[in-house]
């Protein structure tokens, strides 16, 4: 038990460097411009704790970044880079919110397990597809995520525009889901969703799979060293297309909790790139599921306080977009070449 | 007449994206996959809006939306060569930066978080009315194009010079495609990567430069809407061969041009636009699977291992 | 600078023992003394050569002798720690490659460096195109100038063909051709023959004789003796990093370079010299007419045959690239065979997959531990357990106890000596030897009815290869059947009980431990049939 607190506290210890330095150029940059940059960080940081609905929104930011880190972190270990958290985001999203609106003389004891399921299928299908083309014909992922992406955005704006509008509401936004199949709040925090202890359950639950089992043990050999893995006898191309598989059900997941639990529709801008975000999130972890909790709750933090933040003092709330791509940017460098080994 | 307002618009649509689809090919060679075109477009785009707005110069305008872009693309060239960071996420971050940064400067220096559109743009040269008009549909389907446009047309058979009938771009293909053979021939492939860049840099930063002064003289957040990935995918569909990723990039234009009147048909026009999304990923799979095959043994005695 | 832990040889001082006065001859380059120190292993401790103008001269030596960092040393790719490099008279620093070809050496190395895309004229001038109008490749002269060359040394190539559609051998050409084109007068072959087929082998032979005619000095790498005699004017021989003696080859047997290659006394004591007979039991392993074939199509396997016996080690040996690798490679599952059948333990696993041969009794060690061994980034306990988790009892409820493993981890270390470990350390942080005992520490944990085991002593020091014989020994004692692939020849002598020789993918014959000599087997090794030994 000691070492299993011992191992998540070096989780969370990674990026404390990383969100250090993006906090540190994010202050010189804001007391450049702003009058009272303290006010301005303070806000940013702990308005979220001003009042429950503050924390309710934040805790919503959360729980996406939180799944799809934890996607990327399932792929990233089995060795497979994959940038594709976003499209499958949508997937997810989109395929609940289909299955939400179009069943609904379902009774919601059937229909919700319904949606949630197609939710996660189709993240995992868009999952599938790269992981395949790369086991089978060594396709590069990166292009097959990259480009499934865009394939998915354009989809489901077909459908949010065409298929599933709601002709009442202006721009791309579906028919609202019926309310039984909604995930239900928090107790006692209107607005917040329950997905978030979801999410801090799989988080859990991604580090026993990989750090505690031999399925785990498997995948991080084939993600390591493939020939490595092949040569002990591991089923090395099975697990890395189970790996994918479930990194998109994360992925589709976090679409899926977030129409059940936040949007109850979908709206086709619902995602400030997410995707994005939680591949940030689970590398500045160095793809660890607890230190990607904590990384995904500081972005949420950041995300969601940008707004109180604009509010309060006149510092723009796309400082953090700017943040994020300096940190982007900058979080796979190396200060110096590594040492020579004898 | 209405072939040849469809060759104008095609002919402009394609542009940016035959750009585009350049300074990802030209990285390609140099064995980069550049997901970071996109970025440098925007930093493009939003620059020659910002100091033409300031300046009331339109050469001016156009040099700084190609300073800016080059200027990025050495920012990613010195993350990644001298500081080995990842090259798709620091591209990816030069992405966030571009559109993160432009957003910050619009809201914070322009206080138009919508968009900046100045009162009074300068123009771009333009081909001239009527004086091509003797070459038949051609001719009047390049009057009036801006310079920019000419010169996307024109970087394609430069590249091509540049990449198979100049030592350096022979080198620079030589350190893409083998490094070890390209090191022991003294060849700086570090130094070879950094330019590959530079070119994209100035590649995208005409496009965006295009985007942005050629007709509409105006910056929106997120104005390339996805053409530095449109070439991308042209540029990984074409193999990295310049006249071939060309072409695809005129193809995927022409369909961006046509996406919007076949809607009339049914068609929806996001089924169109994603047609170079999957032309890439068909495309990228056909030639794995056509060596896939050619290396097959004779008779497989079991199937591949899992 | 001491000498680290030597095997008890005592170096010979120096060089031609072959009575030509040496001060008369116009020598191009003299090495004197050369060391070089990896870390605190030495590579080279003292090498002396001289080579002469217009001779070919062939080094000579096994694996890991120390012959491929002398050549590094030559090429600028390492610096020497010691000893001194004099070319045409001059004391010389060789800082980097291109210094170098300025210096007039032309290396030809083991791994080809040219871009297979471009043509053989683009390549040859790769890094110094000749211009037009200053701006443009002038291809023309450059197609004339390699033609130019081509016509010149007869190396019967087409400078517009691109290097993609050419042969191994010719690709070679093409790298002779770099360092010609170069104005190279001093040529170093690298293991040139290591890559070619024995056509191409003789075609090379002829195309460095041409060039010795036309005045360039060549230094040849081999540690093939065939070739040796076939190719040199001289050969200087090398071992444990040493320069042991330089003959004129014309006066020099086969027999004589290979005494002073292997040295007599670094056998290690093994099965082979306890000369009591054995009882072997029911075959484990049997292979029946196997071949593979590569994706162009070419044998790398041909129509091989043999069983091993429980209790039995049965030693392959040969030289590196005739086939031994596959040969392990699809014994083990991890290619597919094109012909043949194989058999474990009486059942036909032609078609299993590798996590059903393992399951099925078989124990694999790689001959490369970084490739195939170990995920070096991998903490010792998770190498050790990757394939015991179920025999070592280290799940409990479908989940990994830690402290299961960690005390499976130390009780490993403990049983194989692995030096300066501890459980939860990446397992890249070790020294070579200590990486391989992990191996074999995980690979005999099952007590494999077969072990498959690759070049199990690559580049370990004596102490650690001794304690890794012992292993294999005692395994073979309870009765497990041994497939041992090496390359070392006292490796071979010291641990089989059976001795078969791998030539260019075919087993050329399977001979009792004593009935083999080394004469014997080093001429299977190059290929003579055994009625021509």
């Amino acid at each position: 038990m000691r070492e299993l607190v011992l191992d998540c506290l070096r989780a969370v210890r990674a990026p404390l460097t990383a969100i250090l330095l993006t906090l540190a150029l994010g202050f010189v940059l804001v007391s450049a411009i702003a009058d009272d940059p303290v006010r301005a960080y303070r806000d940013l940081l702990f308005a979220n704790f001003d009042s429950l609905g503050n924390f309710a929104l934040f805790l919503n930011r959360a729980t996406p970044l939180t799944l799809i880190a934890l996607g990327v972190i399932f792929s990233f270990r089995a060795g497979i880079f994959n940038v594709g958290g976003e499209g499958q985001l949508y997937a997810g999203a989109i395929a609940t919110t289909i299955v939400g609106v179009t069943f609904t003389s379902l009774p919601a004891l059937l229909l919700f397990p319904l949606a949630l399921i197609a939710g996660i299928l189709a993240g995992a299908f868009l999952g599938w597809i790269p992981a395949v083309l790369k086991v089978r014909f060594a396709v590069d992922e990166v292009v097959t995520t990259l480009m499934l992406n865009i394939i998915v955005l354009l989809f489901t704006s077909y459908l949010a525009n065409q298929v599933i509008r709601d002709p009442t509401s202006y721009g791309a936004v579906s028919r609202v889901l019926p309310e039984a199949i909604w995930l239900p709040a928090l107790p006692g925090m209107r607005g917040a969703t329950s997905g978030i202890v979801i999410a801090v359950v799989l988080a859990c639950l991604t580090w026993v799979v990989l750090f505690r089992t031999e399925w785990g043990a498997q995948l991080r050999a084939a993600g390591t060293n493939l020939r490595f893995a092949r040569s002990v006898g591991i089923p090395a191309d099975r697990r890395i297309i189970t790996a994918m598989l479930i990194a998109g059900g994360f992925g589709g997941l976090a679409g899926t909790l977030y129409v059940l639990g936040i949007g109850h529709r979908f709206e086709q801008n619902f995602s400030p790139d997410y995707g994005l975000v939680g591949l940030t999130c689970a590398l500045l972890a160095r793809i660890h599921p607890i230190g990607a909790l904590a990384t995904a709750i500081f972005y949420a933090m950041m995300i969601n306080g940008s707004a109180y933040m604009q509010i309060s003092t006149d510092v723009p709330r796309s400082l953090v977009d700017l943040l994020t791509g300096l940190l982007v940017l900058l979080m796979t460098a190396r200060l110096a070449r590594k040492g020579q080994r004898a | 007449m209405t072939a040849v307002s469809l060759l104008s618009s095609v002919l402009e649509q394609s542009a940016p994206i035959v750009l585009a689809a350049l300074a990802a090919m030209i990285t390609l060679r140099a064995n980069i996959l550049n997901v970071a075109v996109e970025g440098m477009m925007l930093v493009g785009a939003f620059v020659a809006i910002a100091v033409g707005d300031a300046t009331g110069s339109a050469p001016l305008a156009f040099l700084a939306a190609l300073v800016a872009s080059i200027a990025m693309s050495q920012l990613l060239a010195v993350m990644t060569l001298r500081f080995s960071a990842d090259f798709i996420v620091a591209g990816l971050g030069i992405n966030l930066l571009a559109a993160g940064g432009s957003l910050f400067a619009l809201e914070w220096f322009y206080r138009s978080p919508g968009g900046l559109r100045p009162v009074s743009f300068p123009d771009l040269w333009h081909v001239p009315a009527g004086s091509l008009s003797f070459i038949p549909v051609l001719g009047p389907a390049i009057e009036g194009q801006s310079i920019v446009v000419l010169l996307a047309f024109l970087a394609v058979p430069a590249c091509a010079v540049f990449l198979y009938r100049t030592p350096t771009g022979a080198y620079l293909r030589a350190a893409g495609e083998d490094e070890h053979a390209a090191r022991s021939a003294g060849i700086k492939v570090g130094q070879m990567k950094a330019l590959s860049l530079a070119i994209s840099g100035l590649l995208a930063g005409l496009a965006g430069a295009q985007l942005s002064m050629d007709k509409l003289h105006f910056f929106l957040p997120d104005m390339t809407s996805g053409r530095g990935f449109i070439g991308l995918a042209a540029t990984l569909f074409g193999g990295g061969q310049p006249w071939i990723t060309a072409a695809a990039s005129v193809l995927f234009g022409f369909f961006g041009a046509l996406g919007d009147r076949l809607q009339a048909f049914a068609i929806p026009s996001q089924f169109v636009l994603m047609l170079p999304y999957v032309a890439a990923i068909v495309g990228l799979t056909a030639a794995r699977w056509r060596a896939h095959v050619r290396n097959r043994p004779a008779r497989m005695a079991r199937p591949k291992e899992t | 600078m001491s000498a680290p832990g030597g095997d008890g040889t005592v170096p010979s001082p120096l060089a031609s023992r072959s009575g030509i006065a040496v001060d008369d001859q116009d020598e191009i380059l003299k090495l004197s003394a050369i060391a070089k120190m990896f870390g605190d292993k030495a590579a080279l401790k003292h090498v002396d050569i001289r080579v002469r103008r217009g001779e070919v001269h062939v080094i000579c030596g096994e694996n890991g002798a120390g012959k491929s960092t002398l050549m590094n040393i030559l090429a600028g790719i390492h610096q020497p720690d010691g000893g001194t490099i004099n070319l045409n008279g001059k004391d010389v620093t060789i800082a980097d490659p291109i210094a170098a070809s300025r210096l007039g050496i032309g290396m030809v190395h083991q791994h080809f460096a040219l871009v297979p895309s471009m043509s053989v004229a683009e390549n040859v001038f790769l890094g110094r195109h000749p211009r037009r109008l200053g701006l443009f490749s002038d291809r023309r002269a450059m197609v004339e100038r390699t033609r130019e060359l081509i016509d010149r040394y007869g190396f019967g190539l087409d400078p517009e063909t691109p290097v993609r559609s050419l042969s191994v051998g010719q690709r070679q050409r093409v790298e002779i051709l770099k360092a010609l084109a170069f104005d190279a007068e001093l040529l170093i072959l690298d293991e040139p023959t290591a890559v070619l087929t024995p056509p191409e082998v003789d075609e090379l032979i002829e195309v460095i004789a041409g060039l010795r005619q036309r005045g360039r000095t060549i230094l040849f790498i081999t540690h093939k003796l065939r070739e040796v005699k076939a190719v040199s004017d001289r050969v200087t021989v090398i071992r444990h990093g040493e320069s042991i003696s330089t003959y004129p080859t014309a006066v020099v047997s086969e027999a004589d370079i290979a005494r002073d290659m292997v040295g007599r006394n670094v056998f290690l004591v093994g099965r082979g010299a306890q000369s009591k007979p054995r009882d072997f039991g029911a075959p484990v392993l049997g292979l029946k007419n196997v071949s593979v074939t590569d994706a162009s199509g070419r044998l790398l396997l041909n129509d091989i045959s043999f069983a091993v016996r429980a209790g039995e080690i049965v030693g392959i040996a040969g030289v590196d690239g005739n086939g031994q690798t596959e040969l392990a490679e699809a014994i083990v599952g991890l290619i597919d065979i094109q012909a043949g059948s194989i058999e474990l333990a009486g059942k036909d696993i032609t078609t299993a997959t590798v996590p059903m041969r393992q399951q099925a009794g078989m124990g694999f060690v790689p001959e490369d531990r970084l490739d195939r061994g170990l995920s070096v980034t991998m903490s010792i306990a998770e190498n050790l357990a990757a394939s015991n988790y179920q025999r070592a009892g280290l799940e409990s409820h479908g989940l990994v106890v830690m402290s299961r493993c960690t005390a499976f981890a130390e009780e490993k270390i403990a049983e194989f000596d692995v030096r300066g470990a501890r459980p939860a350390m990446p397992v890249g942080w070790l020294s070579g030897g200590n990486m391989q005992k992990v191996v074999i520490a995980r690979e005999l944990n099952r007590d494999p009815a077969l072990l498959v085991i690759c070049q199990p002593t690559r580049g370990l020091d004596i102490g650690a290869a001794e304690f890794i014989y012992a292993r294999i020994m005692a395994a073979a004692d309870r009765g497990r059947a041994v497939l041992l692939i090496s390359s070392e020849l006292s490796e071979i002598f010291a641990l089989s009980d059976r001795i078969g020789v791998m030539y260019s993918g075919q087993l050329l014959d399977m001979l009792e431990r004593s009935r083999a000599d080394e004469v014997t087997i080093g001429a299977l090794m190059n290929g003579a049939r055994i009625e021509a030994a």
